[in-house]
């Protein structure tokens, strides 16, 4: 399944999304994309004045130019999403992640696609990391095999 | 012109600039002035304590980040000639988070600092006067320390509505020129005959030719000008010149005919500044177009706003359209022209004071200068805004000029 | 081609940065490398990429975590080297997890043990009757 992580940009949930069996959403591909793309050229991540413009379609002209241009490099990913992973009040990320009016409406329209979604805390000690790691692990193996391997 | 300085060190704190897809013209209008971008180092644990330290609370990581970054310039952590702050148009948070590093950096530092809020329509060439600016404060600090005119130099003002010249010889302006601009070149030419003439000099005797406004480039290599400069430094200089302020603190306001300024200058050198320009009812064409609906001139604008009472007319926008048809409103119920001339002057001012004097320290003597600041109910309602007096120096529509002549002075060779 | 880059961030005891080159020279994969502060980074075809990586993860199941990187290696716009000062937002993103990995990797350790972790107790805010009742009691002494 595709699986929706918060923090997008998280290499721990990334990491643990994939050792589980299913493929990670996260923001990195989309950024990926936007660099490999032939014939843009706006550096540094190739985001152009038609990413916000293209934000419209999440939020009015009154929200903020780099909220919009976020929301398009969301787009594609809250749009897949089949399942989703969030963190309540994770460590601090930037870039990508750094808006917290970006944050709070990419959180909102991936909860009102009523998708399987887990909430967890983030780990704060070796304990909580266990809890953390266990809770994660369950709610992936309860999503099933990732689609197309279950005939391999 | 600038882009032949040295190389000047700008540190970028923004948020938001690349996801806004304007990135690129940053860097097109910092590669014009022959400056780069430097993006200061932090630490992990500088983030992590950075709100406690800077006592506030943010919940974007990236103004975290911005604040971090300050502490680094502040710290000596890394050595830059000038910062640019930047965010998101409209965003609150982003607002208060720039005006307070913006404030901490020149009460820490005194590098020269501009502040800008930009939206995904923003261009290198918006861009490019304040960049100018900022790269002169820091390039430039002798030619700014200048506060006499010496031998026989002109100055141009190539600005969005009228052309300003003067002639100024030992200090003292000798002639002058004001015209509409309507061709730019020939505006120029028309302006600076004008006031060759009143001088009693010839073209080929000036010394030296300043050049700023708008058209200040075109002018510029019109007529070979020895400094080709923008209006934040020339009219800053030019303030503090004319009203005879040229130590200590100062601010200077100039409302355009399509954008207003507001500066801190500190011994006439600009430190904090901001240029508006994104609504016209915010500028001096809403006062052309409110003296034309009530059949005055806009010399006479003035004097009729003095007698009258802005709060007896109910202005319901601020817009250059519906604003004065909210005016023209209030004619047909009543209202007496000099009211309605009145709250015309109180809305431009209204405007200058809740969208661009959170950006700089406002520091008595409050200067007024430019061609608006000639409509007397104008410097009023400011006046009566900000509750400081008002002062509009003698020639002050020549404010470009003077500051371009006084400044290309420094150019004469000896 | 579906290009991709991926990072190996190794917070092991047993395999270092240069263990994982060296075991991807060996695997003779179509992959470039770059060897890091933090780890590796392989960049090449998706799923050549990705199936190497599985083997390399063998490695040190508890020690080497793996995420996909948006810019390519080098990348002029961000790199320390040609950006004059700081470094790109993403790398203070990856500190403040590197931090967290050790944890990680004994939960995972522990996961595979089959332990089940206790659930760690919410706590509430305070009743603002029992409050009320400390303070009283507190000012009287």
């Amino acid at each position: 399944m595709k699986v929706f992580i918060y923090p997008t940009n998280s290499l721990i949930l990334s990491d643990l999304v994939e050792r589980f069996g299913h493929e990670p959403l996260a923001i990195m591909q989309e950024i990926g994309k936007k660099v490999r793309t032939p014939g843009l050229d706006s550096p540094p991540i190739n985001i152009t004045p038609e990413d916000p413009k293209f934000g419209l379609k999440y939020a009015a002209v009154e929200v903020p130019s780099g909220v919009r241009g976020r929301m398009s490099l969301f787009d594609s990913l809250i749009a897949d999403a089949e399942a989703a992973i969030v963190v309540r009040d994770p460590v601090i990320s930037f870039g990508c992640m750094g808006c917290a009016r970006t944050n709070e409406l990419v959180n909102f329209l991936v909860r009102a696609k009523k998708i399987p979604m887990l909430e967890v805390d983030y780990p704060e000690s070796e304990e909580e990391a266990k809890e953390f790691v266990y809770k994660i692990s369950g709610f992936l193996k309860s999503l099933g095999s990732r689609a197309g391997e279950e005939e391999a | 012109m600038n882009s032949t300085g040295n190389l000047v060190r700008i540190a970028q704190l923004s948020c938001g600039a690349e996801y806004s897809g304007i990135q690129a013209e940053i860097d097109s209008a910092v590669k014009q002035v022959n400056a780069v971008m430097v993006y200061p180092e932090v630490d992990i644990e500088d983030i992590e304590n950075i709100e406690e330290e800077f006592g506030l609370k943010v919940a974007s990581a990236d103004l975290k980040l911005m604040m971090a970054r300050a502490k680094s310039i502040v710290t000596g952590k890394v050595k830059v000639d000038a910062v640019f702050v930047a965010t998101c148009f409209r965003c609150a948070e982003a607002a208060i988070v720039r005006s307070e590093v913006r404030r901490y950096l020149n009460e820490k530092t005194g590098i020269p600092v501009i502040s800008y809020s930009f939206t995904e329509r923003t261009t290198a060439g918006t861009l490019l006067t304040r960049m100018e600016a900022l790269t002169t404060t820091a390039r430039r600090k002798s030619l700014l320390a200048r506060e006499e005119q010496t031998g026989l130099t002109a100055g141009i003002d190539s600005g969005s509505t009228t052309t300003k010249s003067v002639v100024m010889k030992d200090n003292r302006i000798i002639g002058k020129g004001w015209v509409p601009t309507i061709k730019v070149l020939e505006s120029a030419e028309e302006a600076f005959n004008n006031a060759l003439e009143e001088a009693g000099v010839k073209r080929e005797d000036i010394q030296a030719i300043g050049t700023t406004g708008y058209g200040r480039f075109l002018v510029g290599e019109h007529f070979n000008a020895d400094l080709i400069q923008e209006e934040i430094t020339v009219n800053s200089k030019g303030a503090v010149y004319l009203a005879g302020k040229q130590k200590g603190s100062a601010t200077v306001l100039d409302i355009g005919g399509m954008d207003n300024k507001a500066i801190s200058v500190q011994d006439g050198i600009p430190g904090m500044f901001t240029m508006g320009g994104i609504c016209a009812g915010a500028s001096g064409r809403f006062l052309e177009m409110t003296a034309k609906r009530l059949g005055v001139k806009i010399d006479e604008l003035g004097k009729l706003a003095l007698k009258g009472n802005y709060q007896n007319v109910q202005m319901n926008s601020y817009c250059i359209v519906f604003g004065i048809q909210s005016l023209v409103n209030s004619l047909a119920a009543g209202s007496t022209p000099e009211d309605v001339a009145a709250a015309a002057c109180h809305s431009v001012a209204e405007q200058l004071f809740e969208q661009q004097l959170q950006e700089i320290d406002v520091k008595e003597p409050v200067l007024m200068v430019g061609g608006t600041s000639l409509i007397e109910g104008l410097p009023k309602a400011v006046s009566e805004l900000l509750k400081v007096k008002v002062i509009v120096p003698d020639n002050a529509q020549y404010i470009g000029a003077v500051g371009s002549a006084l400044l290309a002075s420094g150019f004469i060779l000896k | 081609m579906d290009t991709i880059t991926k990072m190996l961030v190794i917070n092991s005891t047993t395999v270092l940065p240069s263990d994982v080159v060296i075991k991807l020279y060996e695997s003779d994969a179509d992959v470039s490398i770059k060897e890091t502060c933090f780890g590796v980074m392989v960049t090449g075809e998706r799923r050549i990429v990705n199936e190497v990586l599985n083997k390399i993860r063998r490695m040190d199941p508890y020690g080497i975590f793996i995420k996909e990187r948006g810019l390519t290696p080098g990348e002029q716009f961000r790199c320390r080297a040609t950006r004059r000062g700081g470094a790109r937002p993403g790398f203070h993103n990856l500190e403040m997890e590197d931090k967290l990995l050790p944890h990680i990797g004994s939960a995972l350790r522990a996961l595979d043990k089959g332990e089940i972790p206790e659930k760690k107790k919410k706590t509430k805010k305070l009743d603002v009757d029992k409050l009320k009742e400390i303070i009283i009691q507190e000012t009287e002494v």
